[in-house]
């Protein structure tokens, strides 16, 4: 995720967007009064405009969050050997040393584990 | 190309107002879909069925690895005619068509409720209360095919057409802001990706085929007719020969 | 742990990549390539800039983009994507729809009135 200063980055970034925005809005509303032909945005908002984009898309590429490192090989070299030996197919739920236990119960069946439910 | 003057009320009280409820009613609509839906829910005897299944197929591939006799005694748990569990196991067949089926059929019921309710009750408000403006003009120019789908409501036929209706306009912003949603409802892309998750996790256990009983017939006599032979008859003399 | 296997052309050997990362750097570049999309339409639309300038707008912001991508990623590319040239073009037309929407709204709101 990214840092404060990003997101610092990003916040200042839309503001100064939108008050390009609003400076450009303004710009055509003045000329529309004093009736003047409308050919371009003055420079500042322009150049304030455009450095604004830039500054959040840099903000929101560093917000995005971190890219992973892809060949599969970086991954499996942090696999460790606990994780190695978890096998789901040799988990046992059902041992039969459990009859052991001094409070072990026995149960009748097959069929009572249906009912277990 | 005449310049048309708009009035800046129409910016304020049609043009952004379209957009704020398009983007908001996305939003509910999101969020009520995740209220609906309901979770799958795993039977246990459905789970404990895919794992027989999972063991009788473990044992009928590797079963040359056992010796005969444990071969025989596991092929026995599943096989025995009268206390086998495929044998002993009554399932019933479920329904397979999915209009019979109630959680089907509500489920569809929801899909729609979330998708096309909405959008005909909000377009038809829309509609209603919006209808009959100018809201924008799109800044490329666009030929005369373009007029009837830009300009829905308003019937001029000598207007430029790039001009854009409050209707087509509400339209635009119901197709375009698909990925905006993708984008603000970051945390459904990532219970997406943990329902992936859990998903792989007892992916095994849910791939369960809709008829256990053809199932386990199936797998009987797929247990019945396999033979052991054991691999490692002559391992001594391998590993012997291996070394030398 | 699952893994794609893909075998690229000019190498022999077949190189796999982890499916889980491949995702999550996709999913990261989808996100950036909306917001992008969105914002360089708002600045079309602030700027006023109609017809192809517009559309020519829109290819500089891809590029920058890109580019911005490659210098997060530095020299070492390889590890983080798969090609660049899809970096590049993957999702243009879609990210297009965006933008073309954005440039509409906001020009609207500040040029048209």
């Amino acid at each position: 995720m990214g840092t404060s200063f990003d997101k610092i980055l990003v916040l200042v970034g839309f503001i100064s967007l939108f008050h390009s925005a609003y400076s450009a809005a303004q710009h055509r509303s003045y000329l529309r009064i004093t009736s003047q032909e409308f050919t371009t945005l003055p420079l500042d908002i322009v150049v304030q405009a455009v450095v604004s984009l830039f500054t959040v898309m840099w903000g929101v590429l560093n917000i995005a969050g971190n890219l992973r490192e892809i060949p599969a090989a970086n991954e499996l070299n942090t696999i460790r050997w606990e994780t190695q030996r978890n096998l789901p197919s040799f988990y046992i739920f059902n041992h039969r040393g459990k009859a052991l236990a001094f409070n072990y119960v026995p149960v009748a069946g097959k069929a009572d584990l249906e009912n277990l439910e | 190309m005449a310049e048309l003057l708009l009035d800046p009320n129409i910016r304020l009280w049609v043009f952004l107002p379209i957009v704020i409820i398009t983007f908001l009613v996305g939003i509910v609509r999101h969020y009520v879909s995740l209220i609906l839906s309901s979770q799958k829910k795993i039977e246990i005897i459905q789970v404990q069925d895919s794992q027989v299944m999972i063991r009788s197929r473990l044992l009928r591939e590797n079963g040359k690895y056992l010796p005969r006799q444990s071969f025989a005694m596991r092929r026995h748990w599943f096989n025995n005619e009268e206390t086998g569990y495929f044998k002993v196991q009554k399932r019933a067949a479920t329904s397979q068509n999915p209009m019979t089926d109630p959680g089907m059929m509500t489920d569809m019921l929801k899909g729609n409720l979330t998708n096309v309710l909405p959008m005909i009750v909000i377009g038809g408000w829309i509609n209603w209360m919006f209808s009959g403006f100018l809201t924008t003009k799109v800044p490329f120019p666009l030929t005369l095919r373009f007029k009837p789908m830009l300009q829905r409501g308003v019937e001029l036929a000598y207007l430029d057409a790039s001009w854009v209706s409050s209707a087509s306009w509400y339209f635009l912003n119901v197709f375009g802001l698909r990925t905006i949603y993708a984008l603000v409802l970051g945390e459904n892309n990532a219970a997406d990706q943990s329902k992936i998750m859990q998903e792989q996790m007892s992916g095994a256990a849910m791939a369960m085929p809709p008829d256990p009983k053809a199932a386990f017939k199936a797998e009987w006599e797929a247990l019945e007719i396999t033979e052991h032979k054991w691999a490692l008859a002559n391992v001594e003399n391998e590993i012997t020969a291996m070394e030398s | 742990m699952s893994v794609v296997t893909k075998i690229k052309d000019n190498k022999p050997e077949p190189v796999a990549y982890s499916e889980a990362a491949l995702r999550n750097n996709a999913a990261v570049v989808e996100y950036c390539r909306t917001s992008m999309a969105a914002l360089s339409g708002s600045t079309a639309g602030v700027l006023g800039l109609t017809g192809l300038y517009g559309f020519a707008f829109y290819v500089i912001a891809v590029v920058v983009l890109w580019l911005m991508f490659m210098m997060k990623a530095g020299s070492n590319w390889h590890k983080y994507y798969v090609s660049r040239q899809s970096l590049l073009t993957n999702g243009f037309l879609g990210a297009l729809f965006t933008y073309v929407l954005f440039w509409t709204f906001i020009y609207g709101m500040v040029h048209v009135y």
